[in-house]
C-alpha cells in the first residue's frame, strides 16, 4: 500500500512553545485515520501542522511522495490536500453553490462532474443550493464545508472535529459520508472528540497525549486496549 | 416655494452630489470589508483622479468624458502603487497603524497635486451651460451623465462581484479570509484587484465633482466625511447600502439649506452620521460582508 501522508517526528507549535513533541503518523491511500486523545494532546495542532498553519521546528511531512514541510497553504492545496477547519468553515454570506465554487477556485475547465459528485454525496445540499450557507443548520453547514473541500478532488482530506456540536443522527451521517468519500479513493485524516464512535468507524487510529504518540493501531484494537480506555474513554 | 423650485434647486443638486458621494462610499465600503481598515486617503485619491483628468483635458485637448476613463486607469495604478509602497508592509500590524498611514498618504497625495497643478481653482470647461428643461425640471447634461455613470459603474461592480470568479474571490476574502486562503485564493491578487476598483471609483467621484463644481486641491478631503457618513449610513460592507447612503447624505445636505445657512451643509452629514450611530449602528441595510 502506498502512503499518501507520512509525518515523521514532527516538532512545532504556536509562538515559542512546542505543542508537538515528536508526532509521527502515516495514512495509506483510501484509508480513514482518526486522531484521538485528551484535550490539549495536540490533535488539531498536528492537523494544522500538515497544512502549514504553524511553525514546524523539526521532522518532516510528505504527501504522496513530495515533501511539503514549510509550504504556504495555497501550495499545499495545489498539492491535493484540503483542510476543513472546525469552526467558521463556510462562507456564510455566500450561497451553498458559491461555497462549492470557491472550493474549486484553483480548478479550471468543466466542473459539472465535481458538482454532481458533491451533490450526490450530500443530497440535502442540492435542495438548498441557492440558500446562504450562514442560514443552514450546523449539520448542513458541516456538509457544505466538506463539500467545499471535496470540490478540489483532493488526495488527502483533513477534517478537524467534523462532528463537534452535532446531534448523533448527523454524526452518523457525516461518518457514512466519510466512508463513501474514502471508497472513491480519498485518504481522510480526522480529529475527533467522540473517541469511541470515531475509533469504531475508522480504519486506523492514533492516540496522542501531551504532544506525542501514545498508541496506534486499528480502531478495534485501540478500543480493546486497557490503557486507551483508562486514559480517556471513560473506563 | 413650489414643488418645482424644490426639485430644481434642492433635489436635483442633492441627487447629483449624492451620486458622487455614492461612488466614493462604495470604495470606502470595499476597502473596509476586504482590507478591514478605514482608508483616510480616499478623498485625496479622488482629488488626484480629478486633476489627472484635468491633465488629459489640457494636454490632450479631449473632453472631460474622454478624460474620465484615462483618469480612472491612472488613479487605479496610483492606488496599487500606494498600497505596495505603504500599506503592504503594515498588513500584519494592527489596523490602526494602516489608518494612520493612510492619513499620511492623504497629505502626501494632496501635496503632490498642489505642487503639480497649483492651489487655484480650476475647471474642465469654461462658460455657462444652459440646462435643458424636461416638464419644468431643469437638468444639465453633466448632471444626467453623473447620475447615469454612477448607476452604470455600480451595476457593473455588482455584476462583477456576483458573477465573476475573481469577484466571488473578493466576496470570499471579505466573508472568511482564512477559508479563502485554504481554498487557494491568492490574497495578494485580491488586494490588488480591490485597489484597482477603488482607485477607479475614486477617480470617477473626483472627476464628476470637478465637472459639476470646480477642481480644488481640497475638494476630495472635504468630501471624506460625507463619504464615510454615506458608507456607515448604508451599512458598511454593502455596496447597495453605500449608494443609498450617498444619495441620502447628498439630498439631506442640499435640503438642509432650506432651513439652515449654507455653511452648515457639511454639518448635516456629520449629524446624520451621529444619529445613525446612535439609532442603528449597523446601518440602514444591516452591515455585513460583501
Amino acid at each position: 500500500m502506498s502512503d499518501i501522508l507520512v509525518m515523521r517526528d514532527l516538532v512545532g507549535g504556536y509562538g515559542d512553545a512546542n505543542v508537538l513533541q515528536g508526532v509521527s503518523m502515516r495514512a495509506a491511500k483510501a484509508e480513514i485515520v482518526v486522531i484521538v486523545g485528551p484535550n490539549g494532546a495536540g490533535k488539531s495542532t498536528a492537523m494544522k501542522a500538515i497544512f502549514g498553519l504553524l511553525k514546524v521546528r523539526g521532522g518532516s511531512i510528505t504527501v504522496d511522495g513530495t515533501e511539503i514541510t514549510g509550504w504556504e497553504p495555497n501550495r499545499i492545496v495545489e498539492a491535493g490536500v484540503c483542510y476543513v477547519p472546525q469552526v467558521s468553515n463556510v462562507f456564510r454570506e455566500m450561497t451553498v453553490h458559491e461555497n462549492l465554487e470557491m472550493g474549486a477556485f484553483l480548478r479550471t475547465g468543466d466542473l459539472s462532474a465535481a458538482y454532481d459528485r458533491v451533490y450526490t454525496l450530500f443530497p440535502d445540499l442540492k435542495e438548498r443550493r441557492k440558500a446562504l450557507a450562514g442560514n443552514l443548520s450546523g449539520g448542513q453547514r458541516q456538509m457544505v464545508a466538506m463539500g467545499r473541500a471535496l470540490m478540489l478532488e483532493p488526495k488527502l482530506l483533513l477534517l478537524d472535529e467534523p462532528t463537534a456540536g452535532l446531534s448523533p443522527r448527523y454524526m452518523e451521517q457525516i461518518f457514512q459520508i466519510c466512508r463513501d468519500v474514502r471508497d472513491t479513493g480519498v485518504t481522510i485524516v480526522l480529529v475527533e472528540q467522540h473517541a469511541k464512535q470515531a475509533l469504531a468507524f475508522a480504519d486506523r487510529g492514533y492516540v496522542l497525549a501531551a504532544g506525542a504518540n501514545r498508541h496506534e493501531g486499528t480502531g478495534a484494537d485501540l478500543l480493546a486496549d486497557r490503557d486507551v480506555a483508562d486514559m480517556f474513554l471513560g473506563g | 416655494m413650489g414643488a418645482l423650485e424644490i426639485i430644481n434647486f434642492y433635489l436635483v443638486p442633492g441627487i447629483v452630489i449624492g451620486s458622487i458621494y455614492a461612488l466614493g462610499a462604495v470604495g470606502i465600503t470595499l476597502v473596509f470589508s476586504i482590507l478591514r481598515y478605514a482608508h483616510l486617503a480616499h478623498g485625496d485619491l479622488a482629488t488626484l483622479g480629478a486633476f489627472l483628468a484635468l491633465g488629459a483635458v489640457t494636454l490632450g485637448g479631449v473632453s472631460p468624458y474622454v478624460a474620465l476613463p484615462v483618469a480612472m486607469v491612472l488613479t487605479a495604478a496610483a492606488a496599487v502603487m500606494i498600497d505596495k509602497a505603504f500599506y503592504a508592509y503594515l498588513r500584519e500590524r494592527p489596523k490602526i497603524v494602516t489608518v494612520m498611514a493612510s492619513l499620511g498618504v492623504a497629505l502626501m497625495v494632496r501635496a503632490i497635486v498642489q505642487v503639480v497643478w497649483g492651489v487655484d481653482s480650476e475647471t474642465y470647461t469654461r462658460g455657462i451651460v444652459r440646462p435643458d428643461v424636461w416638464f419644468g425640471i431643469r437638468l444639465r447634461d453633466r448632471e444626467l451623465i453623473t447620475i447615469f455613470a454612477m448607476i452604470g459603474l455600480v451595476l457593473a461592480l455588482h455584476v462583477f462581484l456576483q458573477q465573476s470568479k475573481w469577484g466571488k474571490a473578493m466576496r470570499a476574502m471579505s466573508d472568511n479570509p482564512d477559508l479563502a486562503l485554504l481554498s487557494g485564493v491568492d490574497n495578494k491578487k485580491v488586494v490588488m484587484l480591490t485597489w484597482i476598483i477603488v482607485g477607479g471609483l475614486c477617480a470617477a467621484a473626483g472627476v464628476f465633482l470637478g465637472l459639476n463644481y470646480e477642481l480644488k486641491a481640497m475638494m476630495g478631503w472635504t468630501m471624506l466625511l460625507p463619504m464615510f457618513a454615506a458608507a456607515i449610513l448604508g451599512g458598511v460592507g454593502r455596496v447597495e447600502g453605500a449608494v443609498l447612503g450617498g444619495l441620502i447624505v447628498g439630498i439631506a445636505e442640499e435640503m438642509s439649506t432650506l432651513f439652515l445657512p449654507t455653511e452648515y451643509k457639511a454639518a448635516t452629514a456629520f449629524a446624520i452620521l451621529l444619529l445613525m450611530l446612535l439609532v442603528r449602528p449597523t446601518g440602514l441595510l444591516k452591515g455585513k460582508v460583501l
